[in-house]
């Protein structure tokens, strides 16, 4: 245990000093690298550690988004507070949606429909709310300065999303090792003999999608004030959801570290693909080679990369760790 | 099987590599001669919207191998543009990723992006660095209004739609001598057309301006049937319709005017891309005929405009400069003389001289550009066409005119023998 605190240590102190190295434009690479990780990270508390699948997890970052942001605008309410309202916003609308699910026992596709459904109910609202910027979008003031959320360069930026993925991984480490989180996998692996054994089903889905839902809507926050527009297509629509949950399934769904390499590998991989191929006469094929390498991924590492690189470090590092 | 690299296979693919590199840096080599100013043009060239985005890459590499073919900035000793290209997806945050990488890659100033939200994810990040970005096509008004230090538009905004199309209605009624309208506003149910439906009755109402709505009818987006819709518009006896449309209901539209012998003076509207749309008018044929919408067009008679669509046509065939594509050309050609005017990169530079740009073109229809305080092109405009002998003309402004509008329609719909 103790060797992969010290290197997760170094690697974390790697990714500190970074910034003296880089560019801005690589900076900006890994701002999206953590943003994914951590959105992925907490959408893996519901579906990876609890078991319910989610598709409609763009209703939480969007409803983050939307909830700190008008407060900044109308009302002055700094970001920094509003992401907890957003969080708090997005945690009711899931615990909502649990209710409905949970309480009357819908499980596999029917829950995931629930979720798409509900996810689209929000776009559709939100695209109809005057005060949502309606069809336009809200287009968010450029303010600079630290109250605001808003800043000049990549770098703040840098660590505060690096910041969000740490934030992430400890959740979901203390998560890992309390109750909370053996109730969650026990339910994850079979929910009849969970129950069977005292475990509250019902509370501790509940707690999973509460906490998966209030974490997502905190990310929502940092995406409006890095991207500075909030339109109900780009923030809540099903591929927004999609994009979060790729770098789990790819990095491993269920697992610490998952999130993180899935998205290690995909966000920079797709920036790398669109500059080298956007060029004229070439339009298109980074996404060709972003399928075909997603394809292969799933193709060869089906329990995610992180279950591969655990099983080709077991034997090195002697231990077995939990996941 | 496992394949093993012996001398032969070696050679082989050190070859290989050799030519690849060779073929990716000669072009460098040579081109590292002359000296090179980069801009940048991002736009959604795959997505949703990818021929859009397409064509406007095409709108900006040609000004740029235009003006290259002209000497470059002769300022600056002619110095070559180079166009660095991204691709936007039609998604924000891949737009903002695109600008910073472009702007790492040297560009001093950037072009596009078609979509509103896209540009405002790339003006902040230029606001953000210090470069300046110029859009040519992005509408919504709330860009400019943000304060921008290094953002300038060269489209007409949202409220500019809406007042030329009162500056032209107000030009009509005066020329024939109407002192009032009575109308009826309908609009497809989607955000588009409830929006554009919305602002036009919303600004008449503002403005106080003579034309009186009698109704506002709304209906789906896809709708298969309008003939309820028709009924109670010819119950409410409109002098003019003034629909906001898409083709498909475009065509129903005309057809059940048609057929319930709907009397009217003209069909006008206020900006909809139902009605200019080649299968409209193909299948409507001469019921398509006098329909007018108010647009931002190209400049049919413009020496430039003639020059630059026959330069394109022949380099795409079977394509031609439209809207999106001539402001595409455009902004670069904005770029360009702000650069001759700078003699310099640096953006403080380019800000300046691009504030004070005059730049006379008859490529879109409006006058010389020209940037007021907020960054707003104050010369941008719409045209109102007509679809007269089932061609599209531009009839305003005069300047830009091919022929006279012609109001009221001299023959009604069902009356043109088809």
């Amino acid at each position: 245990m103790k060797i992969i605190y010290s290197l997760l240590g170094l690697i974390l102190l790697i990714l500190l000093l970074l910034p003296n190295f880089v560019s801005d434009y690589i900076l900006g690479v890994f701002v999206l690298i953590f943003f994914y990780a951590y959105m992925g990270q907490s959408w893996n508390i519901l579906t990876g550690y609890a078991g319910p699948i989610s598709l409609g997890h763009s209703l939480y970052l969007g409803i983050g988004a939307y909830i700190s942001t008008k407060l900044a605008m109308d009302l002055g309410v700094t970001p920094w507070v509003g992401m907890w309202i957003g969080g708090l916003g997005a945690s009711l609308i899931g615990l909502a949606i649990g209710f409905l699910g949970f309480r009357f026992g819908l499980k596999g596709v029917y829950f995931v429909l629930l979720t798409i459904a509900f996810g689209e109910i929000g776009r559709l609202t939100a695209l109809h709310l005057k005060p949502l910027g309606h069809m336009m979008g809200l287009f968010v003031d450029f303010k600079p300065g630290l109250a605001n959320f808003h800043f000049r360069g990549n770098l703040p930026y840098y660590y505060i999303a690096l910041g969000f993925m740490v934030f992430s991984l400890i959740v979901v480490r203390v998560l890992e090792v309390s109750k909370w989180g053996r109730y969650f996998v026990a339910l994850r692996e079979d929910e009849d003999a969970a129950e069977s054994l005292g475990i509250n089903v019902f509370k501790y889905k509940m707690i999973a999608i509460g906490l998966s839902a209030f974490m997502t809507a905190l990310g929502g926050t940092f995406y409006a004030n890095y991207i500075f527009y909030l339109h109900p297509t780009s923030v809540m629509s099903m591929w927004v959801s999609i994009e979060i949950i790729m770098r789990p399934i790819i990095g491993g769904i269920g697992t610490l570290f998952g999130p993180l390499i899935g998205s290690l590998l995909l966000t920079p991989l797709s920036e790398i693909a669109r500059s080298y191929f956007t060029r004229a006469g070439l339009e298109g094929i980074h996404i060709v080679i972003y399928g075909l390498l997603l394809v292969t991924a799933v193709l060869f590492f089906p329990g995610g990369i992180f279950s591969f690189i655990q099983k080709v470090l077991k034997p090195i590092l002697g231990e077995s760790r939990e996941s | 099987m496992k394949k093993k690299m012996n001398r032969r296979t070696f050679l082989k693919y050190s070859a290989a590599v050799g030519a690849t590199t060779a073929m990716a840096g000669a072009p460098t080599l040579l081109r590292a001669q002359a000296p090179e100013i980069k801009i940048a043009s991002i736009q959604p060239v795959t997505g949703v919207i990818s021929d859009i985005g397409i064509s406007m890459r095409r709108g900006n590499q040609m000004a740029v191998d235009d003006i290259n073919a002209r000497g470059g900035i002769k300022s600056m000793g002619g110095a070559k543009l180079r166009l660095l290209l991204g691709d936007s997806e039609a998604k924000e945050d891949v737009a903002r990723s695109e600008a910073e990488r472009v702007i790492k890659d040297g560009a001093v100033t950037l072009v596009g992006p078609f979509l509103s939200g896209n540009a405002m994810a790339i003006a902040t990040l230029c606001e953000q660095r210090g470069v300046p970005f110029v859009m040519d096509v992005a509408a919504a008004d709330d860009i400019t209004r943000k304060g921008f230090k290094y953002t300038f538009r060269v489209f007409p905004t949202t409220t500019k739609f809406a007042d030329s199309m009162l500056f032209y209605m107000d030009k009509i009624m005066k020329e024939k001598n109407i002192s009032r309208i009575r109308g009826v506003v309908t609009n497809t149910g989607d955000l588009f057309g409830r929006v554009q439906g919305a602002t036009f009755i919303k600004v008449l109402k503002e403005k106080k301006f003579p034309i009186e709505v009698l109704g506002h009818i709304e209906y789906p987006l896809g709708i298969q049937d309008l003939s309820a819709e028709i009924s109670k518009i010819k119950a409410l006896k409109p002098e003019v319709l003034f629909p906001v449309a898409r083709p498909g209901d475009a065509k129903l539209m005309i057809r059940e005017l048609y057929k319930q012998r709907v009397e009217l003076q003209g069909i006008i509207s206020p900006g909809s891309p139902g009605w200019y749309e080649p299968e409209f008018i193909r299948d409507m044929k001469v019921l398509a005929d006098y329909v007018m919408d108010n647009v931002p067009w190209y400049n049919p008679v413009g020496k430039m405009y003639k020059e630059v669509n026959a330069a394109f046509a022949k380099k795409f065939p079977g394509k031609y400069i439209d809207t999106n594509s001539g402001y595409a050309y455009l902004g670069v050609l904005v770029i360009a003389d702000a650069l001759e005017r700078a003699k310099s990169t640096k953006p403080d530079d380019i800000v300046a001289a691009l504030k004070k740009t005059y730049l006379k073109q008859d490529l879109m229809v409006g006058l010389a550009v020209a940037f007021d305080e907020k960054g707003d092109n104050i010369n941008a405009d719409t045209a109102m066409i007509q679809i007269i002998g089932q061609s599209i003309k531009v009839v305003l402004p005069e300047k830009a005119a091919e022929t006279k509008y012609v109001y009221p329609m001299p023959k009604q719909i069902w009356d043109r023998g088809a």
